[in-house]
């Protein structure tokens, strides 16, 4: 009896949960008509500024994956001095409010700062670009890949490395053949939380990017200035096709990884 | 390949697993190592495969000073105590995993694989994942994969115990097979006398980080040379004694253990580090103890004892019994066949003069007494 309770308590409690979800989500819905959603969807504007969000996320995924799996690999299997140092480091844009890591990108980038113009003098400008867009992205949403990995990596027996080395494997061999392979899941999983990151990445942003719509107009960027300047209509219909995006992409890659954890 | 170890020392945060270690084992020996848990085994193994760096010291392998040469380069197999099969790989790729990364051809590999495979009785596992596997076939596993790739030096932590008895003596055998055919110097851990027995050529005992004697088995097994291998190896009984007269060929000697409500004399086989008043500790082990009723007759050339048994416990084909003589207990180990006493009976406790022998309190130095031990060996052998 006593479990039964208690499981109903546990349900009650994640119900709450799941309508502090749902709810928002509905009024969101029932905030505009269909025929209305239809139109905008139709609009260049709109397309333009998913383009630009799945585009950016997408290469911040790319540069997470290339940047952050050596960092957890260190961070995960080898013992170093500063390592503390460091691993606090890879939280602080986890608890740094986005707006002022991109002050910090805006300052940094920016013509006035010696390193951006020495990058200005180069041709190269970050700043309301997006490549600038890119950059902001990263920076919040590394962390997120780089914990995931480390927790893999981590998890791994010292002795299943060993053995590859006994065995005379090389340790660029080990990493391919034997850590890659058994981290790989939570590599996955990481990527997944970086993108949704980075799909939602609002604060940087829009600090390095500005907003020029069919330029630098990201999603969030494009549903925020909508949304002050009136139109909420349009705000809407980008809202809802970044949330319908998100979740069939999250519940669709969720599922793969679960079937091939379940096969392995 | 031999493999020297040069007075290794090794501390985890401040506590010390191997103090001054020095172990020579020569080129083509299968070198046990005995010792209780937490002793330093598992480190001196890691330490020669350079899996573990050691403050301080040098590892010699066939010569060469290894102390800079990282684990990939060592030529080395290691079976290790939790088997460390990689859990992504199937049976066939663990064992494959080595012949890769040397580059075998694949038909070769699967040509090797089976025979080996076919070595231990596993084939039918060969598409299994490791967690698919029992302990045992996990066990087996592990030895494959690191004899496949013919190393030069094997080094196996307790690799065979999970195995059931049967398994234990055929792959035990096996193992012995592949290390001669192929010549492998091997370090083995083990906590089993008989594997101890039967495989190794010299075993040593290691306590705290030290080595406390080296010898051949049989020798480490009836005359350890410290109370600590002698209790360690099931030599329990140990005697406190004054040495009173020296004869010709016997000593006669005064037993004194603290405990003991009355001493008595024993004849000892005398030995050269006997003089006369010395104090020594005495060790005899229990096989060699034979109780006798009290009406029945012993032999003069016999020690004999009163006793009464106060415990026996069956252990396979034979019998343990203590017997308290007053104050002190001796452990004897009797064929089952030839007992029949009960508990609280009085018996004799009868051993021969040679039986008992000293503990000279020295540790055995690695170099010394191992070349004697091995030379022995070999004259043994040839
Ligand atoms: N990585 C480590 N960090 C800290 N201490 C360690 C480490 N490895 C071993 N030790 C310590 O070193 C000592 C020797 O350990 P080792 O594993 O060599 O013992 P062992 O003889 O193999 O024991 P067992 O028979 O239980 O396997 C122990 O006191 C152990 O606690
Ligand atoms: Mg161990």
């Amino acid at each position: 009896m006593k479990g039964i309770s208690f499981d109903i308590v546990v349900s009650l409690i994640t119900g709450i949960f799941v309508c502090l979800i749902v709810l928002p989500m509905f009024a969101l819905f029932t905030s505009t008509s269909l025929g209305e959603l239809a139109n905008q969807f139709k609009s260049p504007y709109v397309l333009a500024s998913f383009l630009i969000s799945l585009e950016t996320s997408l290469a911040v995924v790319f540069l997470a994956l290339c940047l952050g799996v050596p960092t957890a690999y260190l961070l995960g299997v080898k013992k170093f001095k500063g390592k503390e140092i460091i691993d606090t480091l890879i939280d602080l844009p986890i608890c740094m409010p986005p707006l002022v890591a991109g002050l910090a990108l805006l300052i940094l980038l920016g013509g006035n700062s010696g390193f951006g113009n020495l990058l200005s003098n180069q041709g190269i400008d970050l700043i309301f670009s997006k490549k600038g867009i890119i950059i902001a992205q990263l920076f919040v949403s590394t962390p997120f890949l780089i914990k995931s990995a480390r927790e893999a990596f981590e998890s791994i027996d010292q002795n299943v490395i060993n053995a590859s080395l006994t065995l005379g494997a090389s340790k660029f061999y080990t990493f391919k053949k034997v850590l890659l392979p058994l981290a790989k899941n939570g590599i996955y999983a990481g990527m997944v939380m970086t993108w949704a990151r980075a799909l939602g990445e609002f604060g940087a942003t829009s600090m390095v990017a500005g907003c020029v719509p069919f330029k630098t107009e990201t999603m969030t960027v494009a549903i925020y200035q909508n949304a002050m300047s009136g139109e909420m209509d349009s705000s809407v219909a980008i809202a809802l096709v970044l949330i319908v995006f998100s979740f069939t992409s999250l519940f669709i890659f969720k599922s793969r990884l679960r079937g091939q954890i379940a096969l392995s | 390949m031999g493999v020297v170890l040069k007075k290794i020392s090794k501390n985890y945060n401040g506590r010390t697993a191997l103090k001054d270690l020095d172990l020579e084992v020569s080129r083509g020996e299968f070198h046990v190592l005995l010792g209780p848990n937490g002793a330093g085994k598992t480190t001196v193994l890691s330490v020669i495969a350079g899996l573990t760096k050691q403050d301080k010291g040098t590892v010699m392998v066939g010569g060469r000073n290894a102390n800079g040469l990282p684990p990939e380069k060592r030529k080395i197999g290691f079976v290790f105590q939790d088997y460390a099969l990689f859990p992504h790989l199937s049976v066939f790729d663990n064992i494959a995993y080595g012949l890769r990364v040397r580059r075998l051809k694949e038909t070769e590999i699967a040509r090797k694989i089976d025979y080996y495979l076919a070595r231990v009785n596993i084939e039918k596992e060969k598409n299994k994942y490791p967690h698919q596997l029992s302990g045992g076939q996990k066990q087996n596993v592990a030895l494959i994969r690191a004899i496949v790739t013919e190393p030069e030096i094997l080094l196996l932590d307790e690799p065979m115990s999970d195995l059931d008895a049967p398994a234990r003596e055929k792959t035990g055998q096996e193992l012995k097979n592949f290390q001669q055919e192929m010549g492998i110097t091997t370090i083995c851990v083990t906590h089993d006398q008989d594997e101890a027995f039967s495989l190794g050529d010299r075993v040593s005992v290691l306590n705290e980080g030290k080595i406390e004697q080296i010898e051949a088995p049989h020798d480490l097994f009836y005359h350890p040379k410290t109370e600590f291998v002698a209790r360690f190896v099931g030599a329990k009984n140990i005697l406190k004694a004054r040495i009173i007269k020296i004869q010709q060929h016997e000593a006669i000697v005064y037993i004194n253990n603290e405990c003991l409500v009355q001493p008595f004399k024993i004849r000892v086989k005398k030995y050269p580090i006997f003089e006369k008043g010395k104090e020594i500790s005495l060790c005899i082990h229990p096989e060699k103890i034979v109780l006798k009723k009290p009406n029945e007759a012993v032999g003069n050339n016999l020690n004999r004892i009163r006793g009464k048994i106060v415990n026996k416990r069956s252990n396979g084909k034979t019998l343990r019994a203590t017997i308290d003589i007053g104050g002190t207990e001796i452990h004897a180990a009797i064929p089952k066949a030839l007992f029949d006493f009960r508990i609280h009976e009085n018996v004799w406790v009868c051993f021969a003069p040679d039986a008992p022998h000293p503990l000279c309190g020295k540790r055995c130095r690695a170099d010394e007494a191992g070349r004697r031990c091995l030379n022995e060996i070999r004259s043994i052998r040839s």
